[in-house]
């Protein structure tokens, strides 16, 4: 979950880099078209839905673009089994109403054999239902979540509560002697359900939670809520508010001193954040993602690399919390469950393929589905903000999503 | 008797004439156009039961509501909720249990503005709609049991017997026979001697009351049938849809019902099915156009401002005349159709709901 702000100097920029990417028009939505075909058995029809405007628009763009990219790399190597992709995006326009409309267009007039997209949770739960039963086609929803998403057809592919917080508390507890944890949060289900693993995590390792109070997503005022916070004595804050209250509250958290005090984390925190709070407040804060771009990894630096080559000077950069590692990662596990069926597009098929899907290089190492989960296994990384970079301090290998078991 | 006839079929008026094309219109849509567009029409069905609704509040009975989406949306839960926790599809069950959340919560929400001590204005009822939508959906958004900002799949198809109702044009069929009894009911309700009373009332509020009606509970009245037709199609919308969130119950939702109303001519009925074919078209075809893609709410809304300030009689006002809107009535009514003048003459001075 990642909420930015759409400003209208970036949408118009994200729609001139749209045009500058050679997009054609073709009645519904866009229609990116391989530059070459197979004329045997044509191209396999791949369909993002995301949020291309509205509040979570930067995410959006940033996952199209990823899509863009990771299709390019397909082509560019000869397709899937000789077959090019071609890409159809319908725009969710952050509204889970609008949405509904929109990605009908993708399953019933581009008939697409796959979906991807969808970023808030608010999102996947309006398109899933249209995409999975009523259009009986296969979803790939990329972005880290709050978990329990177990419908059939649909794969999650960013990750779970258990991927970035059992690696991550009981570090924080061990490591940096946090103690008193509180947990100011937006009134979501991500935060909920995350808060309520979370909590369970801190209790096991002998950590306490003083403070678990939920603010109304809008919010901006924090004065009480940071009182408290100082006054308990609250050595770490684990925090899922999210913008545009995030800003609000991690400023005045600032300006109270808190950070003498005790030390805040923020597993939707990655390169990108830099834009919603300022350098000075992230200084020492830790996140937990799939993806940093201080891995070592030369694949992933090689992806990240290409990515900017691609879009250089892009605003929408390659990151782990905007779902972009998650999109990258279900477009090439997707390609991988299509070699395994030979090319057989059917939803059931490439289903059951894509249950037990596995890629060797990905964004932040290799990637598997757990079969019977519909979720990934993938790679952790803790990493500490310093001067505007984000320094891995812990990784943990194959870290199971611990989903739908 | 025989030259009467005569007289009256000459002087058959434009409205039949709109009603019979957009019937057969209607019953066409599936035949010429594809298994997706006719989802699409089926939705636009099911809001312009919603159009319908907001035209019986303001066009026929002067209460100006804003919050049409409540009674929408308080449905679209119940039916979502009947699905996923109860596993409950029937649609002999979903349509009368919709139309019944919707009659009691407008029955509710019309006791509270219209039956108080003091005879309501028009903007206090505007208000008294607009915030009970509102907090509405700000209550449901933060409400973990129904989904909360994420709204609620439906994940089973609506069924009859066993037969599933997928989107499609069964499914259309289905919903436009809902359509046509909510018309026919509310075509009724304007043209019976209640309907004479509202028509009253729209020319004089006070002398109907010193005449001994009591005016608000005939507004009550109107108000809470409205409430149900909108709740039949907010429940049947969520099984269409297969979605329903806080926005299906929300000023956005309540305030295009406004608009659909006027944008086809209120005080016609089958205006709002005009109005809302010719806006979710509109939009529709825009919304496609990729050079006006990022424009097109803008464009929409010059449009129907355009048309709502030149047009305050919206789109049918172009066809129909204001004589024919207020329509006739009774014995008297009977007695001039007989004489061949259609419609009272004193009707001609009737005000405009909002003038």
């Amino acid at each position: 979950m990642n909420d930015k702000r759409m400003t209208r100097r970036g949408f118009l920029r994200g729609s001139s880099a749209l045009a500058a990417a050679g997009w054609t028009a073709a009645g519904t939505g866009w229609v990116l078209r391989p530059s070459w075909a197979n004329a045997q058995e044509g191209a396999i029809k791949m369909g993002i839905a995301t949020d291309i405007t509205g509040a979570i628009a930067p995410s959006g763009n940033a996952n199209w673009q990823t899509a863009q990219f990771a299709v390019k790399q397909i082509n560019d190597a000869g397709g899937i089994l000789g077959r090019p992709i071609e890409l159809y995006l319908e725009d969710t326009a952050s509204d889970p109403g609008v949405a509904v409309g929109n990605v009908r267009r993708l399953v019933q007039q581009a008939e697409v054999d796959v979906i991807l997209g969808g970023i808030t949770s608010a999102m996947r739960e309006a398109i899933k239902n249209p995409i999975v039963r009523r259009g009986r086609t296969l979803y790939i929803y990329p972005q880290l979540y709050e978990g329990q998403e177990c419908t059939p057809h649909l794969y999650c592919t960013g990750p779970t509560p258990y991927q970035q917080c059992a690696e991550l508390l009981p570090y924080l507890i061990n490591e940096t002697g946090a103690k008193r944890f509180a947990m100011p949060s937006a009134n979501y289900i991500w935060p909920q359900l995350l808060n309520k693993w979370a909590r369970e995590v801190i209790e096991a390792n002998g950590g306490e939670v003083v403070m678990e109070d939920y603010f109304p997503l809008d919010q901006l005022e924090y004065s009480a809520t940071v009182a408290k916070i100082m006054s308990e004595g609250v050595d770490h804050v684990f925090n899922t508010v999210i913008p545009p209250g995030l800003q609000a509250f991690t400023k005045q958290l600032y300006e109270a001193g808190y950070y003498d005090q005790g030390s805040l984390s923020c597993v939707y925190f990655d390169e990108n954040s830099v834009h919603y709070v300022a350098e000075r407040e992230l200084e020492g804060v830790y996140s937990c993602v799939d993806m940093f771009h201080t891995i070592e990894d030369p694949f992933t630096q090689q992806l990240i690399a290409d990515y900017n080559a691609m879009f250089p000077g892009t605003q929408y950069r390659f990151t782990a919390g905007t779902a972009s590692t998650g999109m990258y990662r279900g477009i090439k596990l997707f390609e991988q469950a299509v070699i395994a069926t030979n090319g057989d597009l059917d939803r059931d098929a490439t289903s059951a393929a894509m249950d037990t899907a596995a890629i060797e290089n990905g964004p932040g190492g290799p990637a598997r589905m757990v079969p019977g989960t519909g979720h990934t296994e993938m790679n952790m990384y803790i990493a500490q903000s310093s001067g505007g970079s984000w320094n891995i301090i812990s990784s943990a290998e194959a870290v199971a999503p611990n989903e739908c078991g | 008797m025989t030259e009467a006839r005569e007289t009256t079929r000459a002087r058959i008026g434009a409205l039949p004439i709109i009603e019979g094309a957009v019937l057969v219109g209607l019953l066409a849509v599936p035949h010429v156009t594809t298994d997706f567009q006719t989802i699409i029409a089926t939705r636009m069905l099911l809001l312009a039961i919603l159009a319908i609704s907001f035209d019986l509040c303001w066009g026929y009975s002067g209460i100006m509501t804003f919050g049409q989406a409540l009674f929408f949306g308080m449905s679209g839960y119940a039916a979502a909720l009947l699905a996923n926790k109860a596993g409950f599809v029937q649609l002999w069950g979903i349509a009368p249990v919709s139309m019944l959340v919707g009659l009691v919560s407008a029955l509710v929400v019309g006791w509270f503005l219209l039956l108080g001590k003091r005879t309501p204005t028009i903007i206090f009822v505007a208000l008294g709609t607009l915030t009970a939508s509102y907090a509405a959906e700000r209550l449901v958004a933060g409400w973990q049991w129904v989904g909360a900002a994420n709204g609620m799949s439906v994940w089973d198809f609506l069924k009859i017997g066993s037969h599933e109702l997928e989107p499609g044009p069964v499914f259309y069929y289905v919903i436009l026979a809902f359509l046509l009894a909510c018309y026919l009911g509310a075509r009724w309700i304007v043209r019976s001697q209640l309907g004479l009373v509202l028509a009253g009332m729209r020319q004089n509020e006070e002398r109907l009351a010193f005449l001994g009606y009591r005016v608000q509970r005939f507004k009550a009245l109107v108000f809470a049938f409205a409430g149900m037709i909108a709740g039949l199609s907010g429940g049947l919308y969520a099984f269409h849809e297969g979605f329903i969130g806080p926005g299906s119950m929300g000023i956005g939702l309540s305030t295009y019902a406004v608009l659909y109303g006027l944008f086809g001519g209120v005080g016609t009925l089958v205006g709002a099915v005009v109005g809302v074919a010719a806006i979710e078209t509109l939009a529709f075809t825009l919304s496609d156009v990729d050079a006006l893609k990022p424009y097109w709410p803008v464009i929409l809304g010059v449009i129907m401002l355009v048309v709502v300030a030149y047009r305050p009689t919206g789109l049918l006002g172009l066809v129909v005349s204001r004589r024919e809107r207020i329509g006739s009535f009774g014995i008297g009514a009977r007695a001039r159709k007989a004489r061949g003048d259609g419609a009272p003459a004193r009707a001609d001075r009737a005000p405009e709901p909002g003038e």
